[in-house]
């Protein structure tokens, strides 16, 4: 029976000893009770230990791969905005910002939060590693060229540095990345519903990155028409040379689907924005091999 | 002894506070009258739970969703439920907020109001046959002061971030992945929503404030009966999760 496997996963004794079940209900989430007591003893390492542990101990191999996947991604947005925050390469595009008096406070605001996140996410993923067997990657700066150049530090996405808006460009590009890595491994992710709903927890707080980042562009820049939600395969980015719009085309190829499994939603939209809303409203998937091309070139020596 | 059976009528708790009214009231109160306490006053008197307040709210008929089902059909129709309960919040935003919000943001509401209309479209024709029926909720949009953008940005955000607690805890009991995709897909669109609409409430929140657009590294994922709690004083009919296994051990892992 379903329910006695994941049951299964945590010492029922211990969880049942040190948090009551009635205590974890009360709370609204069904904490586990190993992951509650170490909250509530205030212990970040002992909570994160116990929740990797009840949920990822049984976590077969393929869905390693996606763990490790994710952590990958992961690495890449955290060091990508710890540098636009903190790196001396970034100063210009940092003054840029500091020098925006309508947008500037939103901005730096944005990014911090976006690093403390992803810097979460590292650490959650890294434990969660731990405990499939074998040792996670270390990742630094230096295992990632944010300007998309395979290592050149040449590549399309060069000026974030310099520039606030294609710094934003490129946030924007690897939070929808995000969002789309992410959604690509529910499907096989659905036998482990542990995983699959910390990947889901995970995966909203991406999308509400993408979509205050979007948001903070669009403030920057009115005429972008750039929108919180993807419109058909608009990104309201351009100006980049050919092999970065051609990145960009990537990561929102498939965006305007209106077709969602057997049902044409294009016609419930009639009345309700029509075709392009009917896009807007579900957010699309990407595979790992689109999502390993996407991510490649922003990876030293590759994924 | 005789004496009049009196009815006085109290809409709203602050007519309590006039002195009319509580003179009104305490005098019935010694006499054994009836009072009639219409939506506004529950509205009032029911926040002290933190959750939305409106008559009528799960007093209705039984509305079950069943979680046993092969193909979803209890874990789809949640969905429903919610995706129409979010229609129907923002249709009234769109006819009735529009003087309160600056034209870009009644965009966004607009924009908002054509994706939860699609959402509720698509699972009804999904589910078909299957679908339960259309859930009334006339009545019970009362505590919502739609005049007021503060009341309006803040019951968007609570149903919004509800969303997507919804969906991230239930999308364990979706038995096929097809189904588990379409929520995903649904979610983060969800997820866009309530971030747009935090920083519209609060555009100086700290980072990671719990005002802020996206206020911890990990969304809430919340199972049924947590949710049916806190949706339930909007919809008439009574939400009834059946046969729904144990939730997974839902990690709320620390903030960074």
């Amino acid at each position: 029976m379903e329910r006695q496997s994941y049951i299964d996963s945590v010492d029922p004794e211990i969880a049942e000893r040190l948090v009551g079940r009635r205590e974890a209900i009360r709370r609204g989430a069904s904490v586990s009770g190993t992951v509650a007591a170490g909250l509530a003893m205030g212990s970040v390492p002992v909570a994160l230990v116990a929740l990797a542990r009840d949920v990822f101990a049984q976590a077969p191999t393929d869905v390693r791969a996606v763990i490790e996947f994710a952590y990958t991604l992961e690495n890449l947005e955290f060091y990508f905005y710890d540098s636009a925050l903190n790196a001396s390469a970034f100063a210009g595009a940092r003054t840029q910002i500091e020098d925006d008096d309508q947008n500037g406070a939103r901005i730096l605001r944005a990014l911090q939060t976006l690093r403390a996140h992803e810097e979460a996410h590292v650490a959650f993923l890294r434990e969660a590693m731990g405990f499939l067997g074998g040792t996670p990657a270390t990742y630094t700066a230096a295992s990632f060229d944010f300007t998309g150049g395979n290592g050149a530090g040449s590549g399309p996405f060069a000026a974030a540095a310099t520039q606030a808006a294609v710094l934003m460009a490129a946030a924007q590009a690897f939070e929808d990345t995000g969002v789309r890595a992410y959604k690509g491994q529910v499907a096989s992710l659905t036998s482990n519903k542990g995983v699959l709903t910390a990947a889901l927890q995970i995966h909203s707080v991406e999308a509400r990155h993408a979509a205050q980042i979007r948001r903070l562009r669009q403030q920057m820049a009115p005429s972008l028409g750039v929108k919180s939600w993807i419109r058909n395969e608009e990104s309201g980015i351009s100006g980049l040379d050919a092999a970065g719009t051609a990145a960009v085309a990537a990561i929102y190829a498939g965006e305007g689907a209106t077709v969602q499994g057997s049902v044409d939603v294009g016609p419930l939209a009639a009345s309700f924005g029509g075709s392009a809303a009917a896009g807007e409203a579900f957010d699309e998937p990407l595979s790992f091999e689109q999502v390993a091309a996407i991510v490649d070139p922003f990876i030293v020596g590759g994924i | 002894m005789t004496y009049h059976q009196q009815t006085v009528v109290v809409e709203t708790a602050d007519q309590l506070l006039q002195p009319k009214t509580r003179r009104s009231f305490l005098r019935l109160l010694a006499t054994g009258g009836t009072a009639v306490l219409l939506p506004g006053m529950f509205a009032a008197c029911d926040d002290d739970d933190g959750g939305p307040a409106g008559l009528g709210g799960g007093t209705g008929s039984t509305v079950t969703l069943d979680f046993s089902d092969a193909n979803d059909v209890g874990g789809l129709n949640y969905a429903y439920a919610l995706e129409q309960l979010e229609a129907a919040f923002y249709a009234q935003v769109v006819a009735r907020s529009g003087a309160v919000l600056t034209a870009d943001e009644a965009s966004i509401m607009a924009d908002i109001r054509n994706h939860e209309a699609i959402h509720a479209a698509f699972f009804r024709q999904v589910l078909g046959a299957g679908a339960i029926g259309a859930l009334d909720m006339s009545r019970t949009f009362t505590s919502i002061d739609f005049a007021s953008r503060t009341a309006v940005l803040t019951a968007a955000r609570d149903f919004e971030d509800t969303g997507v607690a919804a969906y991230n805890g239930a999308a364990q009991y979706l038995k096929q992945g097809a189904n588990a995709l379409t929520a995903a897909k649904i979610v983060s669109v969800e997820a866009r929503h309530a971030a747009v609409i935090r920083d519209m409430l609060d555009p100086s929140a700290t980072a990671q404030a719990s005002a802020s657009f996206a206020p911890r590294a990990f969304d809430d994922a919340l199972d049924v009966p947590v949710i049916v709690a806190r949706v339930d004083d909007y919809i008439v009919q009574r939400l009834e999760a059946a046969n729904k296994p144990e939730p997974v051990q839902i990690i709320t892992p620390p903030d960074a």
